[in-house]
């Protein structure tokens, strides 16, 4: 655990935030008073329903893809230590494949070649899980799962085999050494890198437009083809994923307080 | 206890760190197991504690065949209490759940039970005040002294010490190497691997000098540090006790 390091004299400390806060008003002062259009503030907000809509499909999608990558990354991480050489190989080979691919070919292929064939289509409407929504968050869901899979499995084999022996030692079966001794220290080591991987998908929600989903990014996208909006359509943008991401790490933040303690 | 322990043999690899050892003892109290590092203590208590089975040789403990099914050997450890050089609690967990957790999980009791049992022990080893505390906020003597609260908290036929103070400074070796003799005292069957000759000689009432995967001799520790039979076992005591 990083240790804080001493306090820095505060007068210099003042003195320094406020050379940084000069510097940014600065540049954003120097890049706006570049920008030769007009504000036209009426046009976005004309538009603040569709922005709305957007938002809320990205929340919908960020949400059911952050359970669904979780389910994943288990079923991931188990396929990896099971005794049966032939499925770990398998969930091997899936979580390399589907790291190695760019989000963007994944979604594409996973749309045009998987979700729209019309034998699939039919079967998912069938389950009422056939729209561009759901096969956007199962997309996301299987990115995200091989990227959370390792990231829990580094966690997992990072606890020392003393733990292991000590767990075994005061009778835990298989389960309860995993369940009260392994995953919890995991599980804290891994919760900062959980947390980015969690803001990261949030963010790639937004490549799911590619295949028509109505998330945030393509109203945005809409509004500014529309009404040449330009800066005006991608400033809400930019606050409406903050507004979703900065919570998502104030939450992991508040996490690793509450589980801290050291080795 | 009674220990019957036929042809071990342990390897990792192609070390054999036990390499047919046998040892039978009857009606011991409190068995040291001495000689140098890497000579196949640890080894030996792990497969007496259950925590792993032995390649080939066969071992019976108070008449319980310790086989090499995983089963068994959970059952097994469930009766007995382990405590390591090092590494023993739950890093996550405050010194009075590392207690009461294993009460609860592995011997059913309720989480009242629980930690009326955890702050008897806790009590009886002096460490009430501290209780509460993370692992790391403890002394290493404190540490190993909440380990043998947990490992006798179940009340274990045999409680397994392997080098229990190993890690500890002469200080806190003495606290530990104390609590240890007042449970002995007190009728706790104890096996134990350790490097404190004096300590060993005065509380243990049998002694087996193990080297190189086997037991080169072993008997009443009063006859066996007095008059060594083996040459091995003459040269480490006098090597060991030089400055004792």
């Amino acid at each position: 655990m990083a240790r804080r390091s001493e306090r820095a004299p505060l007068g210099l400390d003042l003195l320094l935030g406020l050379v940084l806060a000069a510097m940014v008003c600065a540049l954003f002062w120097w890049v706006f008073s570049n920008l030769d259009t007009a504000w036209g503030w009426s046009r976005a907000w004309d538009f603040r329903q569709s922005l709305w809509r957007g938002w809320l499909v990205t929340l919908e999608l960020s949400a059911g893809a952050l359970a669904g990558s979780c389910v994943v990354a288990g079923l991931l991480v188990a396929g990896q230590r099971t005794r049966y050489r032939s499925l770990r190989w398998f969930s091997r080979a899936f979580v390399e494949l589907v790291r190695g691919m760019p989000l963007l070919t994944l979604v594409l292929i996973g749309y045009y070649v998987v979700f729209a064939q019309s034998q699939v289509a039919g079967l998912l409407d069938r389950f009422g899980v056939g729209s561009k929504l759901w096969t956007g968050a199962a997309l996301l869901s299987v990115f995200t799962g091989a990227y959370l899979s390792e990231i829990l499995r580094g966690g997992l084999e990072s606890i020392p085999q003393g733990q292991i022996d000590s767990a075994r030692a005061v009778g835990f079966d298989r389960f309860q050494v995993f369940r009260w001794v392994v995953m919890p220290q995991a599980l804290r080591r891994v919760l900062p890198a959980l947390a980015g991987q969690f803001v990261s998908l949030v963010k790639d929600s937004s490549l799911l437009s590619v295949i028509g989903v109505q998330e945030f990014t393509a109203q945005a996208r809409a509004f500014n083809s529309a009404t040449y909006g330009g800066i005006e359509a991608f400033l809400p943008l930019a606050a409406g994923y903050l507004l979703l991401t900065l919570p998502l790490a104030g939450v992991a933040h508040a996490m690793e307080r509450h589980f801290r303690y050291q080795m | 206890m009674d220990i019957d322990a036929q042809r071990l043999t342990r390897r990792y690899g192609a070390l054999a760190a036990l390499d047919g050892l046998s040892l039978e003892v009857e009606r011991v109290k409190v068995l040291a197991l001495i000689g140098p590092s890497g000579g196949g203590k640890s080894t030996l208590l792990r497969v007496l504690g259950g925590l792993e089975g032995a390649d080939e040789g066969e071992v019976s403990i108070n008449g319980t065949v310790l086989s090499a099914d995983e089963r068994q050997l959970l059952a097994w450890r469930r009766r007995n209490g382990f405590l390591f050089q090092q590494f023993n609690l739950f890093p996550h967990l405050t010194a009075r759940r590392n207690i009461t957790l294993p009460l609860e999980k592995v011997h059913g009791r309720t989480a009242a039970e629980a930690e009326r049992v955890a702050d008897e022990s806790l009590e009886r080893f002096g460490l009430t005040a501290h209780g509460h505390k993370l692992p790391a906020q403890l002394s290493g003597g404190q540490q190993q002294r909440v380990g043998l609260a947990r490992a006798i908290a179940s009340g274990p036929e045999i409680l397994i010490l392997d080098e229990p103070t190993s890690a500890l400074d002469p200080e806190m070796t003495a606290e530990v190497l104390e609590l240890i003799g007042e449970l002995a005292a007190g009728g706790q069957d104890i096996i134990l691997s350790t490097h404190e000759m004096g300590f060993a000689r005065a509380v243990a009432g049998h002694v087996a000098f193990i080297a190189a995967g086997k037991v080169a001799e072993h008997g009443p520790s009063g006859e066996l540090f007095a008059a060594p039979k083996e040459e091995m076992t003459r040269r480490f005591l006098s090597k060991v006790m030089r400055f004792a």
